[in-house]
């Protein structure tokens, strides 16, 4: 295959598992935003829009994270019950193509919950170049990393039930022990331990230093994001090396 | 002429809770290019197995696969540009309208616009599709819904393609436009892989076919080479009245509606249709079925699941 055929691989892809779906039933769209946004509003309720701000910046990665799950929910369903990885093992379109591009579409069905975040971001005056800059980057990981640990799952799981038990203990591991809609100094002293072996605490704590919601050095900054960065190549070489694309 | 499948000393071994299952046991055949080759067997006798892995789907436990002369472990990528499949059991996404699954199947595959365009429409005029192209899948039937997948393959420039049952589920008529398809496509000098549970397709497209029992390979040639090989490659129709107990010498008896069906060699199947005209009864000769040869090769028939532990049958080289 040449550039340009993967490249075509790619977007049908996204058209199959993105554009189309959300065609045909546009609630899509609703159910992807639903928990990010509930979050965000428990907590504007609850601190009387004191922590807005970390329910936005919260809200964004959960919605990257969501992105994961849901990858691999479709991964799982299209695997088992429609055959449709097989489809595709057995054709020109390689593993990395096939990722990347429902990766992807699944990002389409996250834009409108990131829309409604950015702008909630930019009203409550967050936005700035470092800030922007920050955020973009933190959530590009966050999804790269969702959706490797989404793919390796999916190829692993002998059932779609399956995805069920295991997405909420991911989103628990990944979204409400980590402070990702608060700071990690609230926590007792064994939670940050803990929370450190989770990639959304450091992802976490770059968006708020970014925005001024806590105080974090440079030096810490530049740490989280070399933990953050090497979390997420793990990730994709796990999913390199370990999915399975071809079964044994 | 080189094979377009060579297979050799194939081995896949399931683990079960009672140790290690065989799927396929040490077979080694080729398929010839350019034409259909069927694959029979009894569900859970290894066909699914073995397209899984000439489709590089699923990795052998030993022994090995070419296709189009390249070794499936080592050339996994180029083989994968040249072949597609349609798997057992396969559903397309169910949000697709018909004519979308097989034009974005083309795109997938990296196909330009125009030519899958091109494609996507003559396949759906060959299958019957053209009226359901804008209908949604998940409002098609589920013959409807394989025979968009069957357009899928056959409307794909692969040069092997490997079809798991493709026409369960379809009814008579689908089954026909889906035999129109494939004789079609085999003109181009495609090869076709076909695993069917219908013995009468089986017999109507391949022009060689392997019958797979227990994961051995039971049989292996053209519909002409398998009569050669059994015991028996005639069968005799004689209407009552006519005493068993004459015809048991001639070969093997079994007792039909209306009469005796004598399986026989072609000089003893001569004799006993020649004393039943003598005696005025209603007397047919021919060779064998497809569906006899399963019968005395397996013991059982091809509708029943579950293979014999013994594998089954007598073995036939």
């Amino acid at each position: 295959m040449t550039t340009r055929h993967r490249l075509r691989s790619l977007l049908t892809l996204v058209m199959i598992n993105g554009l189309i779906p959300i065609r045909t039933q546009p609630l899509f769209l609703l159910s992807l935003i639903a928990s990010p946004l509930s979050f965000l509003f428990f907590i504007f309720i609850i601190s009387k829009g004191a922590l807005l701000a970390f329910g936005v910046t919260g809200g964004m990665i959960l919605t990257m994270l969501s992105v994961g799950t849901g990858l691999q929910s479709d991964l799982t369903h299209y695997r088992h019950d429609l055959k449709f990885q097989d489809i595709v093992v057995a054709s020109p379109v390689e593993a990395p193509v096939y990722v990347a591009g429902m990766a992807l579409s699944e990002l389409v069905y996250s834009l409108p919950g990131l829309a409604v975040f950015v702008i909630i971001f930019l009203l409550d005056g967050l936005g700035t170049p470092t800030s922007a800059a920050v955020l973009t980057g933190v959530v590009l990981l966050v999804w790269a990393f969702a959706c490797a640990l989404g793919f390796t799952l999916a190829t692993w799981f002998e059932d779609v039930r399956e995805t069920f038990l295991f997405s909420p203990l991911i989103s628990l591991g990944l979204t409400v022990l980590p402070p990702v809609y608060y700071p990690l100094s609230y926590l007792p002293g064994w939670a940050q331990t803990a929370a450190k072996f989770s990639p959304t605490t450091y992802a976490a704590q770059l968006v708020q230093g970014a925005v001024g919601l806590v105080s974090i050095s440079w030096e810490t900054a530049a740490v989280d994001w070399v933990i953050l960065i090497g979390f997420t190549v793990a990730l994709l070489v796990i999913a390199a090396v370990k999915a399975r694309w071809q079964e044994p | 002429m080189d094979p377009a499948v060579q297979v050799s000393h194939l081995r896949k071994v399931y683990p079960t809770s009672r140790g290690q299952k065989p799927a396929l046991d040490d077979i080694s055949f080729s398929i010839p290019p350019g034409r259909v080759y069927g694959l029979i067997g009894r569900n859970g006798a290894g066909k699914t197995t073995f397209v899984r892995i000439a489709a590089t789907q699923l990795a052998p436990t030993s022994g090995s696969v070419s296709v189009l002369g390249m070794d499936l472990e080592t050339n996994t990528r180029e083989v994968r540009s040249r072949i597609a499949c349609v798997p057992q059991e396969s559903r397309p996404l169910y949000f697709l309208n018909t004519e979308e699954v097989v034009y974005l199947y083309l795109k997938m595959r990296g196909m330009d616009a125009v030519e899958a365009r091109r494609r996507t429409k003559d396949a759906m005029d060959e299958l019957s599709l053209t009226e359901y192209a804008k209908r949604q899948v998940s409002r098609l039937s589920g013959g409807l819904r394989r025979r968009a997948l069957c357009a899928m393959v056959l409307a794909s420039d692969a040069e092997v393609l490997f079809l798991d049952e493709p026409t369960t589920g379809l009814d008579p008529l689908a089954r026909r436009e889906v035999w129109k398809a494939v004789r079609r496509t085999i003109r181009e000098h495609r090869t076709i892989v076909l695993t069917t549970h219908y013995l009468d397709e089986a017999e109507a497209l391949s022009s060689r076919l392997a019958l797979i029992e227990a994961g051995q390979l039971k049989l292996e040639g053209s519909p002409e080479d398998l009569r050669a090989r059994v015991r028996y490659p005639y069968r005799v129709m004689v209407q009552d009245p006519f005493p068993r107990e004459e015809l048991e010498p001639y070969g093997r008896v079994s007792k039909v509606e209306g009469g005796h069906l004598v399986f026989a060699r072609e000089a003893d199947a001569r004799e006993v249709a020649r004393k039943g005209l003598e005696r005025g009864v209603r007397v047919s000769l021919g060779p064998v079925s497809l569906e006899d040869i399963f019968l005395e090769v397996v013991g059982k028939s091809i509708e029943e699941d579950e293979p014999a532990e013994d594998g089954g049958g007598e073995a036939y080289a």
